[in-house]
């Protein structure tokens, strides 16, 4: 949930920049094509390898009603291949894959019949199914597109969808940088989302398992459906599973078509590359892929919350609370207070939920608070996850917790811990400069977010200007009972109520 | 309709399935087009787009490998240093020769406990200091692990705080504090961590799979337990550190934004006085190399896949058959085209096979997943059908040029950071393997041929005997694992509950060192038969709580009986109170009244005439005691019906310097020591007159002994008038 976060790296102001960050910055260049697609490349000869990452900006906010968890069905698909990358005789296959959208069509029709469905007539089309099920997957070369980029020493491979971006990397040696744009470029102009059915039952799969293995994953999600009444960041980002069971291969292409357009894709390069070549080779493979309408914007906001929520969810694990409280998007001035509220709270050896709740109250096994959930383009919610000790209770967290948020309203943070969480990130962002992968990840999505990667330097700025005052007022309008939603998850057998008087549906 | 789907696809696709890739397109759709309508052609594809087979790339950019300066201090330390000026940090590690195969039998996880509460258990060159916080605002980062056979500590510095960081690091290293309250959170927190061990199938389906093929009794299969953390005191940490963190065991690595030579002489002062000598650390225990051939279940209930490892002891690094076996794994499982990534595809998710090699020891060849749960025990058959395959005939050239391709242009990301080739090439010389193995390894990789494939397959894997570990809900198998033939063993997951603090159980090393520091004791102190001519004593002793535990005084009598009594007579500045106890029963009471001893109070007296050392001290003369050397100070002392001290004798004198022991109280036992001072001779005797007592590690009380007679003829009514 936290791991593609921009949040922990802006903080150091440019004038702290020592000369080897300035130099840094120098060697970023970008370019963006005539259709609208954007370049950014870092050069670092390191070492002869080059990260690469591709972000398109859609996420699982973008999923159609009735369709949630179609975007992240793309992680699946990103890398099934072409019209020539991944089949054995296109021609055959393409029919093969169209017979199989047929059968399914009549599947559909059928049971919308609803009582007057015919049975025997649903089980023939079962039969007819896996037949075209075999036959189509017999025309794949399974795994092709892995297969190119693994045996050119491709590493990394991932696809990563989230609610707000859907992003493709991989490492590959920097002599066989070409192979990225050409196998990237077909596949974001050709692709064939072959097995499209398998991955569908897959995906499903896992996410059940997920949430049947991981309390703490359903939590979330009762968490995200109950703060968000109205926007899409309410929906789980792998679907409700009744959507996730019913998408269609047609539903993926209509989404690829509305959103994998250049205008909305953010490409960057980072490591033992030439930024003129990187920019001939991208001209060579993307130039002439035509420019598309940029995709609807989500017009739907939440409404203001109107009093505190809760949620109780009941199984057999141990006890576990989630706390979410609104908050604005990233565009908001206040995006970077939160980030630091969020260092101090809850990262490293010092952070201030560990040491009041874990190690003096013990009452608390664990502690921590995420600063961006679900994702950062459009309002969201400032997460605290407590799992209470053995023979401690729910309502001791959430009293902790509220004690401790009172303790940040009533007093400023006080210096030693301002200067001590700054340095903290200083060193962080210092670090990832020495990262490719990360850049090439950082630099899109600051780009995507603020228009400019320069943000990535130049916020440090700002942060640094951030005073106990301005957290202390961030605190104030943020951490109040009217935008919280609390979340419980207990067995029946012990129902909770608040000590805030709140009762939980029990 | 999982299920449905799952039958299907077993049907077409757990039948040997075709697993050439075509050679050429434009030849072989037909060998797997079953649905030919003759047309055996390509489509042609849309005439634009170029291939990726016909892009010709510019030759493979070398490593570049810098210059690493090496060097040895004055103390023995080993120091590496690495410029690199790119950013102002400087990144650094250091590398202790130990890890968890060197902890004594009983305590697995000391070695871990050790590393880590040297960075969080301060240091008493800065007393009280947070070091966790001083280093987050430097904007420093440390951290430490332990494995089988290393101890690291690495940290990364702003250029800026550099010489700070490097300051704590010295402290950290040579005076580590082990702060009681630290360890007490630290094992904590292990406990947690051993509460919820089986939470994540995939980390027990692992962990069950390395312990089994090692062999769970052994050095490298061992885990911690409840009791074996229980059993670790701080002491033992001192102990563990004392042993094994000295300068000639010891290596530094330094990359980043500095001047070697400067570099080199800071470092030189910095650790100038660490002087520290021990016998070189022991050679690491030798793994097994039997493995555990057989087929184990863990019964989960709860969880609806199926997570399955094969597999069996693989090689070291320096192996011939290394470079062969990585490509067999390859050709296995390394990727969507191999051959259990196609057969087993739709229904096992993350299917990774691996050949592990090892430093100093062989490591793990393995086949993991997680499967559907109904096609499981089908799934394990179509991993031991592939393995067979694969000694049985030769793999194809395209696959083996595949794999090769794979595994060599992969190389240049071992070295994608000047830390890592810093790192790597420290760990070459720790592990003493050539500086060029990288090299010689690439160079075994472009040399694997089909039949080295093949030969490696049949000599060094074999099916028949691997272990099959499977982590899942056996009602929901199709088919039992029964049916692949031989016994399917239960893993039994259950935790074995906290208890008691239990005796470690010695072996003949251990409990003949035991004897004769036990018999040193009792000659410092005047001889064996002078100790067990002691038939009765009275003590007198006056005692100063700390202020934390009340700060009150007071005065105590003690008596004893050799034949198996004792009497506590104490004054406070509140009154009186008396104990009288005869080993099974007693009261406890004042002149008001008395009563019978609880249970509580039964057992802390038990502990005490358990401790008195006239017979304490003499425990090898009684058959029911054990008397195990835990290291070159301390023995266990334990009577087999529950009480166990741990006594640690001053290595100069032989004397008992203090005994450590779990005190019983209402609400559970806590951790006492008593330490002894002030040795006095008594009738012959050397007796300490001073103890100062610890308890939860907190400073509790002080004695001084005011009066000592031995044997002055008591009689078992002084002892036993009530009050």
């Amino acid at each position: 949930m936290t791991g593609r976060r921009l949040c922990t790296l802006l903080f150091l102001g440019a004038l702290l920049l020592p000369a080897q960050l300035r130099d840094v910055e120098k060697k970023v260049t970008e370019f963006t094509l005539a259709n609208g697609m954007h370049f950014i490349v870092l050069e670092r000869h390191q070492a002869p390898v080059i990260a690469f990452h591709t972000l398109i900006v859609v996420g699982s906010a973008q999923d159609p009603g009735g369709q949630t968890g179609l975007a992240h069905l793309f992680e699946r698909l990103a890398f099934k291949g072409t019209e020539t990358i991944g089949t054995t005789n296109w021609a055959a296959e393409k029919k093969s894959l169209d017979d199989l959208e047929a059968i399914y069509d009549r599947m559909a029709a059928e049971r919308n019949k609803g009582f007057r469905a015919n049975p025997g007539q649903i089980a023939s089309l079962e039969i007819d199914l896996r037949r075209a099920i075999e036959v189509a997957q017999s025309l794949e070369d399974r795994g092709e597109f892995e297969r190119v980029i693994q045996q050119n020493g491709g590493v990394g491979l991932s696809c990563h969808v989230t609610a707000d971006t859907s992003e493709t990397s991989y490492n590959l040696p920097s002599n066989r940088a070409e192979l990225w744009f050409l196998m990237e470029s077909q596949r974001l102009t050709h692709p064939v989302f072959r097995d499209f059915y398998g991955e569908r039952t897959a995906s499903v799969a896992e996410e059940q398992n997920n949430l049947g293995t991981r309390p703490v994953a359903l939590l979330q999600q009762a968490l995200l459906a109950t703060a968000f009444a109205a926007h899409p960041y309410r929906n789980p980002l792998h679907g409700w599973l009744s959507d996730a069971v019913n998408l269609r291969q047609a539903d993926a292409k209509a989404f690829f078509e509305t959103y994998y357009v250049p205008g909305n894709m953010v490409m960057a390069l980072v490591g033992d590359v030439d930024p003129s070549e990187a920019h001939r080779l991208a001209e060579k493979y993307f130039g002439a892929i035509p420019a598309k309408a940029l995709p609807p914007s989500l017009h739907t906001e939440e409404p203001a919350q109107m009093g505190p929520k809760s949620v109780t969810v009941w199984g057999n694990g141990q006890p576990l609370l989630v706390v979410g409280y609104k908050r604005p998007s990233q565009s908001n001035p206040a995006d970077m207070a939160f980030d630091l509220l969020r260092a101090i709270l809850s990262q490293g050896p010092t952070a201030w939920l560990t040491k009041d709740l874990v190690e003096e109250k013990r009452i608390a096994q664990t502690a921590n608070a995420i600063a961006t959930f679900p994702g950062g383009r459009y309002n969201n919610l400032f997460v605290f996850q407590v799992v209470p000790a053995p023979n401690h209770t729910l309502p001791e967290s959430q009293k902790a917790l509220d004690d401790l948020l009172a303790r940040l309203i009533a007093k400023p943070v006080d210096a030693e811990t301002l200067a001590r969480v700054k340095n903290m990130m200083r060193g962080q962002i210092v670090r990832i400069m020495g990262n490719n992968e990360r850049l090439a990840v950082l630099l899109p999505e600051y780009y995507a977010t603020f228009g400019d990667w320069r943000k990535l330097f130049t916020s440090l700025n700002d942060v640094d200007r951030l005073t106990g005052e301005i957290l202390q007022n961030v605190a104030a309008q943020c951490f109040v009972p009217a935008n919280r939603t609390v979340a419980y998850y207990t067995d029946a057998a012990h129902p909770v109520s608040s000590p805030s008087g709140e009762k939980g549906p029990q | 309709m999982m299920r449905f789907v799952a039958v299907f696809v077993i049907a077409t696709s757990l039948s040997p399935a075709q697993t050439t890739p075509p050679a050429h397109k434009n030849s072989s759709a037909g060998a797997s087009d079953q649905s030919s309508s003759g047309a055996a052609h390509r489509a042609t594809a849309p005439p634009a787009l170029p291939s990726y087979k016909d892009l010709k790339y510019p030759p493979r950019r070398p490593i570049p490998i810098p210059a690493i300066e090496s060097s040895t201090l004055p103390n023995g330390m080993r120091l590496y240093l690495l410029e690199n000026h790119e950013l102002p940090l400087i990144n650094g590690m250091v590398v202790v020769r130990t890890g968890d195969l060197l902890d004594p039998p009983g305590m697995t996880g000391l070695a871990s406990l050790t590393g880590n509460l040297l960075i969080a258990g301060g240091s008493t060159a800065r007393p009280g200091d947070d070091l966790p916080r001083r280093f987050q605002g430097l904007g420093a980062e440390i951290g430490s692990s332990v494995t089988e056979n290393t101890a690291i500590i690495d940290f990364s510095a702003l250029k800026d705080n550099a010489d700070e960081v490097l300051d704590v690091l010295k402290d950290v290293l040579t005076a580590p504090e082990f702060q009681q309250d630290r360890l007490d959170l630290a094992k904590v927190q292990l406990f947690n961590a051993i509460a919820h061990r089986n939470d994540d199938p995939a980390t027990v389906v692992q962990r069950e799979f390395t312990a089994t093929v090692y062999g769970k009794d052994t050095p490298y299969g061992r885990q911690a337990e409840y009791s074996t953390l229980e059993r670790i005191d701080r002491h033992d940490l001192v102990s563990f550190y004392q042993r094994y963190y000295f300068p000639k065991n010891v290596m530094l690595a330094l990359e980043g934004d500095f001047d070697s030579a400067r570099m080199k002489t800071r470092i030189e002062a910095l650790f100038s006085e660490w002087n520290a000598t021990e016998p070189p650390a022991p050679a690491f225990p030798k793994a097994s190399t039997e493995g555990a051939p057989g087929r184990f279940l863990a019964a989960r209930k709860d969880i609806r896949q199926s997570y399955f490892a094969v597999g069996q002891i693989g090689v070291d690094y320096l192996d011939k058959d290394y470079p062969a076996m990585q490509i067999v794994a390859e050709i296995l499982g390394g990727g969507p085209q191999a051959r259990l990534n196609r057969r087993l595809r739709g229904y096992v998710n993350n299917l990774t096979a691996t050949a592990a090699a090892s430093f100093g020891h062989p490591g793990l060849f393995e086949i993991s997943g997680v499967a559907d749960s109904f096609p499981t025990t089908q799934v394990i058959r179509t991993v031991l059908d592939e393995l067979t395959r694969m000694r049985t005939a030769e793999v194809t050239e395209e696959e083996l040029k595949i794999a090769k391709d794979a595994a060599l242009n992969r190389l240049v990301f071992t070295f994608d950071t000047q830390l890592a080739i810093l790192s790597r090439l420290a760990q070459y010389e720790y592990f003493s393997l050539p500086r060029d193995l990288t090299e010689q390894y690439q160079k075994g990789l472009e040399a694997v041929t089909r039949e080295d494939v093949m030969r490696v397959s049949r000599d060094r894997l074999n099916p028949a005997t691997m272990t099959v570990i499977v982590v899942g809900n056996p009602t929901g198998f199709e088919t039992p694992l029964q049916v692949l033939g031989g016994a399917v063993i239960p893993i039994d997951l259950t935790i074995p509950p906290p208890a008691r603090r239990e005796a470690v159980l010695g072996d003949p090393v251990s409990l003949r060192r035991g004897k004769e520091l036990l018999q040193r004791a009792q000659q410092a102190m005047g001889g064996a038969d002078k100790l067990a001519a002691v038939k009765d004593y009275v003590e007198e002793t006056s005692y100063q709580f700390a202020a934390s535990a009340g700060g009150s005084q007071g005065t105590e009598t003690e008596r004893w009986l050799a034949a198996g009594s004792i009497r506590q007579d104490s004054v406070f500045p509140t009154g009186k109170l008396s104990v009288y106890c005869d080993g099974k029963s007693g009261w406890i009471g004042a002149s008001q009244g008395s009563s019978g001893l609880n249970e509580v109070q039964l057992k802390q007296v038990q502990g005490d005439m358990f401790r008195v050392p006239f017979t304490l001290l003499l425990s090898d003369r009684l058959p029911s005691r054990k008397v195990n050397a835990l290291d070159e100070d301390t023995v266990e002392i334990s009577d087999g019906a529950g009480q166990v001290v741990k006594a640690v004798f001053d290595s100069a004198t032989g004397l008992v310097k203090s005994l450590l022991y779990d005190a019983v109280t209402a609400n559970g036992p806590v951790p006492v020591i008593e330490t002894f001072s002030d040795y006095r001779d008594t009738d012959g005797l050397k007796l300490p007159f001073k103890v100062a007592v610890t308890l939860a590690g907190q400073k509790y009380q002080e004695l001084t002994v005011t009066s000592f007679r031995l044997n002055s003829g008591l009689r078992i009514q002084d002892l036993e008038r009530r009050p």
